[in-house]
């Protein structure tokens, strides 16, 4: 299955039959395989054709995800689940064509359970509209990506993504209390905490839960999950502080991170190339005087007596190595827009200083608070020689979240924005887009570090590096594959995966 | 509500307000035309259309906050960024309250 795998009119014919005729479950026409073929990052456009899957399927029960995993181990068709589509490391692109089955219908809130507090889902609803459902029960969801207003929960958990309050109430894989899902071939199983559902600690068994959080499509497909309820937080705190150098910024992260205030949600480093970014953007545009080369963001959230109490420490803190208070407005309004970043203008500077049309790049790691100044200096020097040699690229800046969940000290989410202006993508262009993202992520474990936090490493080039990363427990990982998916149907193509069938086709995949 | 006038569409002349960015109306930064060009031609709009959108933005904001908590507290105290910090953002009309007076 390394070629792209088309299908014929009678496998169709029995998708059609599986979703019992109903209209619209099964598209094959251009506009929907279109719209199914990449997602927000940057995609080799002038190859668009080979990416292109034979046909859409939408499904609304497990037992339809069942029957086409089955049809498709039948056939060896790959298969590519979809939710928002959202993701930023081509989790959702087809590699081989195949089928694409997208999730949006099976967006259902099947229960919402009060006393025990979880709240059973398909996997095609959204968190925004989720949590618009449940405030009137005064609880919440509280998984907030970037994405937050387009994601879905599906999605968020193939990437086991990463959550902007996740210090206060964990990342997507802390809020999933159990799941049911489709396995490649075709069994539908229920993993939790042992045999539970609601449960969120046992110890029976293999923790299986975990093992399908961020699979990226390659081990089946999530079915119905059933999901933390948070308390409604009656208060929220926003503070940014700027700073004149980014170690005094640095330093202050740490600072606020080690606290022990339980409040908080989560705090963002943002660093000079970042502030350079938004001084000259119109729509994010924050007036800053020049000695600004840095700010630090901190969000609270819970019961207002603890939010007061910790909002006048965090004041204290962010002043601690020389910051200054950027002011009520933009507390007010640079943090609300962080739950929606997939706003963000698009206007990249070419080297001459004019504007181009961009499409906006997110490289992500996972880097321990020591290394971070370090790997900072090395991603900045990276993309300015790319761009000097390309000019269609752009430095947009970095961020850095904290990302351990309910205790935001000693790793970080670390991010660089690249814009690259797509429409000038030729094949050498788009191997030197292939090699700058492999270079950044080879910084990442010359560090340490992991050359993905959240997105996923299902991207040509940082994909190359998964076996390297994974070290002594790649070839368990392998045998998981092969065990679960034995005609390697899912997601084909994805996290060198293919490596798992090598040695019984000579090489290749099935 | 305001009365639409035509002759009042016509954005005012544009002032320099940083390093390749403009301001027309107040709080609405634009990248300086001059650095628009072939690849990404700059759009002109009339007044009202602009503050739709500025509008519609805050609106936003202001509604993810109330999605997110019940009420959203801030420090109540000045910006520190000095004498160069002469662009001021426009207030949120919000629920916000200041934290140094316990009020809300």
């Amino acid at each position: 299955m390394s070629a792209v795998t088309t299908i014929d009119a009678p496998v169709v014919d029995e998708l059609e039959a599986i979703m019992g005729g109903e209209e619209g479950a099964v598209l094959t026409n251009v506009s929907s395989r279109v719209n199914r073929t990449r997602v927000p990052a940057p995609f080799p456009v002038h190859r668009w054709a080979e990416f292109l899957p034979a046909a859409v399927v939408m499904p609304r029960t497990a037992e339809q995800v069942s029957e086409i995993l089955k049809l498709a181990n039948r056939h060896r068709i790959p298969v590519v689940p979809r939710a928002g589509g959202t993701g930023l490391a081509d989790g959702a692109v087809p590699l081989r064509g195949g089928i694409v089955l997208d999730v949006k219908l099976m967006n259902q809130i099947k229960e919402v359970d009060l006393v025990d507090r979880t709240v059973t889902v398909g996997p095609g609803i959204n968190m925004l509209k989720l949590n618009e459902e449940l405030r009137p029960h005064g609880v919440f969801f509280p998984d907030a990506p970037a994405s937050y207003p387009c994601s879905l929960v599906g999605g968020r958990i193939a990437c086991s993504g990463m959550s902007l309050l996740n210090a206060r109430y964990g990342h997507t894989r802390d809020l999933v209390v159990s799941m049911q899902l489709v396995l490649p071939t075709g069994e539908i199983i229920e993993v939790g905490e042992g045999g539970g559902r609601k449960l969120r600690k046992s110890s029976t068994g293999y923790n299986l839960k975990q093992l399908f959080m961020g699979h990226q499509g390659t081990l089946g497909i999530v079915t119905e999950a059933t999901l933390e309820l948070a308390p409604r937080a009656e208060a929220e705190f926003a503070a940014f502080f700027a700073f004149d150098d980014y170690m005094k910024a640095h330093a202050t992260v740490g600072n606020i991170a080690r606290s022990g205030l339980g409040t908080i949600a989560g705090v963002v480093l943002f660093d000079e190339h970042k502030i350079a970014y938004l001084r000259r953007d119109d729509e994010a545009f924050i007036p800053m005087p020049p000695w600004v080369v840095s700010v630090v963001a901190v969000a609270l959230y819970g019961a207002k007596v603890e939010v007061q109490a910790a909002s006048r420490r965090i004041m204290e803190l962010g002043r601690s190595e020389g910051g200054r208070y950027t002011g009520d407005e933009m507390a007010d309004g640079d943090w609300a827009s962080r739950h929606d970043r997939y706003a963000n203008p698009l206007h990249g500077r070419l080297p001459d200083g004019k504007v181009a049309p961009m499409s906006w790049h997110c490289e992500d790691a996972a880097i321990n608070f020591s290394a971070l100044p370090k790997v900072r200096e090395e991603w900045h020097e990276l993309v300015a020689s790319y761009r000097e040699r390309y000019g269609i690229f752009d430095d947009w800046g970095m961020y850095a979240y904290t990302t351990g969940a309910y205790k935001p000290w000693g790793d970080l989410l670390t991010e660089i924005d690249v814009g690259i202006w797509e429409q000038e993508l030729d094949d050498e262009n788009w191997a030197g887009w292939v090699s700058l993202k492999h270079e950044i992520a080879k910084v990442s474990l010359k560090h340490g570090g992991s050359i993905t936090s959240c997105h996923g490493a299902t991207r040509a080039g940082d994909a190359e590096l998964v076996a390297q990363e994974m070290g002594s427990g790649w070839d368990a990982m392998k045998k998981i594959k092969r065990t679960f998916d034995p005609n390697n149907v899912m997601n084909p193509g994805k996290l060198m995966l293919d490596e798992a069938y090598a040695d019984e086709n000579g090489g290749g995949p099935r | 509500m305001r009365r639409f006038r035509q002759d009042e569409q016509q954005p005012p002349q544009a002032r320099p307000i940083a390093d390749g960015v403009i301001m027309r109306l107040d709080h609405v930064f634009e990248v300086d035309p001059a650095l628009m060009g072939s690849h990404f031609k700059q759009q002109r709009m009339p007044v009202w259309d602009t503050e739709r959108i500025v509008d519609s933005r805050w609106q936003h904001l202001r509604w993810m906050h109330a999605h997110f908590a019940d009420e959203l507290l801030v420090a109540g105290e000045p910006a520190e960024l000095g004498a160069e910090h002469v662009v001021d953002q426009p207030e949120m009309e919000s629920r916000k309250h200041d934290i140094s007076d316990g009020a809300g």
